[in-house]
């Protein structure tokens, strides 16, 4: 790959910003800048994903600026998230008393729930926002806690190790060798936080050399690609070793996909990215998805190597296979056979990636 | 006397009167006779005096009345109960667990009896069918008092640590670590455990005890959440002279679900005491693995094979990083030889699904997706998911 030489000139000139005026923690942080004179359409389009935005700081909520009252009341406790002048604050009262914290974690674009400190703990928020009501209501999986007092009742505490876990798909930067590190945090997904290496690459590649470019992603095996999602998303093995159940496990894509019958871990025709571009918004109409499902159950079905960007070598691995032919329709193949799931809360909608023929009036299949 | 005398010679001199005697008396006494030989009443006597002696205490002949009974009515499943826990009571624990096992055959799902009938292999150390038995019965909510489960879960532990499955002894004392007061003898078990010493409490020279207890009691700690005292017990413990053996990987394996990187640093220092401890090796492969870093994992891999290839979890450890590290038809084979040592290691499979699912091997893929999720199906229904998440979920 050749790059043109304005090409060159503008990546050397981000990165010779970057390194002379910036600690490495910020050069890290502008990292998409520097990125985008390259790869240009993903690194604009990526941010704006949900992904890109699973975590933002006071000021930068529109979910709290377009609601800047919000309140329930929830068992003798009432919650109250108010915005004023770019700041939220959380508070929960029990009529006699209330604790306000303010919020400085807004985790989650459309549904959102708050991460708070508060004496010297960290809570996850008991309440959060669902767009489906357009205000508050239990965070999901929250719902069974019996607060013993006021501040039993901010929410369910999290410990280290959890909040590792939140910040480190809700952010970039955010655990460097196990340890938290707010000081390089960056929100949402970013560029460096699926493509190890960006930094070496980014330097590299002014000097001209692409050889110590990230992985191509696009080349793991559908298995491989299933647990790198599934790191934030849930993979199948996490969810088994957890003895996680029940229908909250819509929520965990890899883990369904991986359920499915006809999920083939060599098969680059179902993967995650087979049908998803991370770099785009996810696409909500049924019939777009119609050319991944027929890739397979098609009679005149296109090759593995051709029906995906997987790499030739993964597609070569693949057994040329049709499936089998659906006997009800040739389009809008999702809207049957990954039916759209509730939560128990009925809060939220997650599209079920367990593929199957559904029968009428079976339970959840788990 | 007289009287008799004469009714005797009169009895004697006439022959005919005497078969006229016994043909009325004969029938007379036909049903009672019949009746005696294997009649309810005598089998609901020799019962009702069996409960009355039980009753008041007279085990001994509660206990032979209980037999006679059972000579008369085998299929009576509440005899072999109560004589096995008669029996279990005094001390005659083979006894016992004959009897239960009479009443486990006419009421194989009873949670009590399987749990007395550990009890009793226990003490005639007979530990895999006891451990069985126990697990079988905690399965099946014998555990339904405090006391009950105390007893269980401890008996549990101990067994586990007897057969070398010294991690899952770790969880079955977690289910103690909100005892505000543990004895000595409990932090000397959890000691072995930690230590990994397959001994019984009973078995360890008293010069020894000592350390064993030092290490329960900052195992102990660790898992009642006292991160600072748990350190300060553990640092002691590793200053001891000459070092002791599996400490630091005792720790290690403590923090590894917490705080992964000090684990790692924790699982480095024992291979410093002991270098070929190819458990901590195992550790370091593992730590990375659950990253999906089979490369990173990959030289500990090895170097726990080459230390001990007998172990399982060194075979799975390779596996599984081959597998992940490119080289998925080596781990697979790996992965099966495991598999043949532990059919009921849910690593194993879970570790399989991948690795077949990564060759194309769609439809083993799918049949070890579905064991697994059956096992955890089943651990579940077990209840063999300890709610104290200080101690490690899982190892391989």
């Amino acid at each position: 790959m050749r790059f043109r030489p304005h090409v060159l000139s503008s990546l050397a000139g981000a990165l010779i910003c970057i390194a002379a005026f910036a600690p490495r923690s910020a050069a890290q942080g502008k990292t998409e800048a520097a990125c985008v004179s390259c790869h240009r359409a993903r690194s604009e389009s990526q941010p704006r994903t949900p992904m890109g935005r699973a975590l933002a700081l006071p000021g930068a909520n529109p979910v709290l600026k377009d609601n800047p009252k919000l309140s329930v009341r929830k068992g003798p406790y009432t919650y109250t998230v108010e915005t004023h002048a770019d700041q939220s604050t959380y508070s929960v009262s029990d009529g006699a008393r209330t604790i306000s914290v303010p919020i400085h974690w807004n985790f989650g674009e459309g549904a959102q729930t708050w991460v708070l400190d508060y004496n010297g703990h960290r809570y996850e928020s008991a309440v959060s926002f669902y767009p489906s009501i357009a205000g508050l209501d239990f965070t999901t999986g929250d719902e069974d806690l019996k607060p013993k007092n006021l501040e039993d009742a901010i929410g369910r505490e999290i410990e280290l190790r959890e909040t590792k876990v939140c910040f480190g798909c809700h952010a970039s930067n955010a655990v460097t060798n196990g340890k938290m590190t707010y000081d390089t945090l960056r929100t949402g997904v970013t560029c460096e936080h699926c493509h190890a290496g960006t930094i070496t690459h980014l330097i590299d590649a002014s000097n001209g050399d692409f050889g110590s470019a990230p992985p191509d992603l696009r080349k793991l095996p559908s298995e491989d690609i299933s647990n790198f999602c599934g790191q934030c998303h849930r993979s199948w093995e996490t969810v088994v070793r957890n003895h996680w159940r029940g229908r909250l496990t819509v929520r965990f894509q890899p883990y369904r996909l991986a359920n499915s019958r006809c999920f083939d871990g060599a098969d680059p025709r179902i993967s995650c990215i087979a049908c998803h571009d991370p770099h785009q918004d996810v696409v909500r109409q049924d019939s777009s998805y119609d050319p991944q499902c027929l890739a397979c159950h098609s009679p005149a079905s296109s090759s593995p190597a051709a029906a995906s960007p997987a790499s030739s070598a993964s597609a070569a691995a693949t057994p040329q296979t049709h499936a089998k032919i659906c006997p009800t329709a040739k389009a809008d193949c999702v809207s049957c056979h990954m039916p759209k799931v509730k939560l128990p809360n009925g809060l939220m909608t997650f599209t079920d990636h367990q593929i199957r023929v559904v029968k009428p009036g079976e339970p959840f299949p788990n | 006397m007289e009287i008799n005398r004469r009714w005797y010679r009169s009895w004697r001199s006439k022959p005919q009167l005497r078969l006229t005697l016994f043909v009325i008396l004969f029938i007379t006494l036909l049903p009672r006779l019949c009746s005696a030989q294997a009649s309810p009443a005598s089998f609901s006597d020799l019962a009702a005096r069996a409960a009355a002696a039980h009753d008041a205490d007279d085990l001994p002949r509660a206990i032979d009345l209980y037999q006679q009974a059972l000579k008369l009515n085998s299929q009576w499943p509440d005899g072999w109960w109560f004589l096995g826990s008669l029996q279990y009571a005094t001390g005659s624990y083979e006894a016992a667990r004959d009897a239960l096992s009479h009443y486990l055959e006419l009421s194989p799902n009873a949670a009590p009896a399987l749990a007395m009938r550990g009890l009793c292999e226990f003490e005639t150390a007979e530990y895999g069918p006891s451990l069985k038995d126990i697990q079988r019965a905690l399965a099946l909510g014998a555990a339904n008092q405090p006391r009950n489960e105390k007893i269980l879960r401890y008996h549990e532990a101990l067994l586990l640590t007897r057969v070398g499955r010294f991690e899952d002894a770790l969880r079955s004392y977690g289910f103690f670590a909100n005892d505000p007061d543990p004895n000595p003898e409990l932090l000397l078990a959890l000691g072995l455990a930690g230590l990994r010493n397959p001994l019984l409490p009973n078995q360890v020279k008293t010069d020894q005890k000592d350390i064993y207890i030092s290490a329960g009691g900052a195992a102990f700690s660790f898992m009642k959440r006292d991160a600072d005292a748990a350190h300060a017990e553990f640092q002691r413990l590793f200053d001891r002279v000459p070092p002791v053996p599996n400490a630091h990987y005792l720790y290690g394996y403590l923090l590894y679900a917490t705080d992964p990187e000090q684990a790692v640093v924790e699982f480095k220092k024992e291979l410093e005491v002991n270098p070929s401890n190819a458990n901590a090796e195992v550790m370091l492969a593992w730590i990375p693995l659950l990253r999906n870093d089979g490369s990173e994992a990959l030289p500990h891999a090895r170097k726990a094979v080459a230390d001990d290839a007998s172990l399982p979890s060194a075979q799975l450890v390779l596996g599984r990083a081959l597998s992940e590290s490119g080289d998925p038809k080596s781990g697979i084979e790996y992965l099966e030889r495991t598999m043949q040592l532990q059919p009921d290691n849910l690593e194993v499979h879970l570790a399989l699904a991948k690795a077949y699912s990564k060759v194309g091997r769609k439809e083993d893929a799918r049949r070890e997706r579905l064991l697994c999720l059956e096992m955890t199906k089943l651990a579940m229904t077990k209840n063999e998911v300890t709610n104290n998440d200080a101690i490690p979920p899982t190892r391989p």
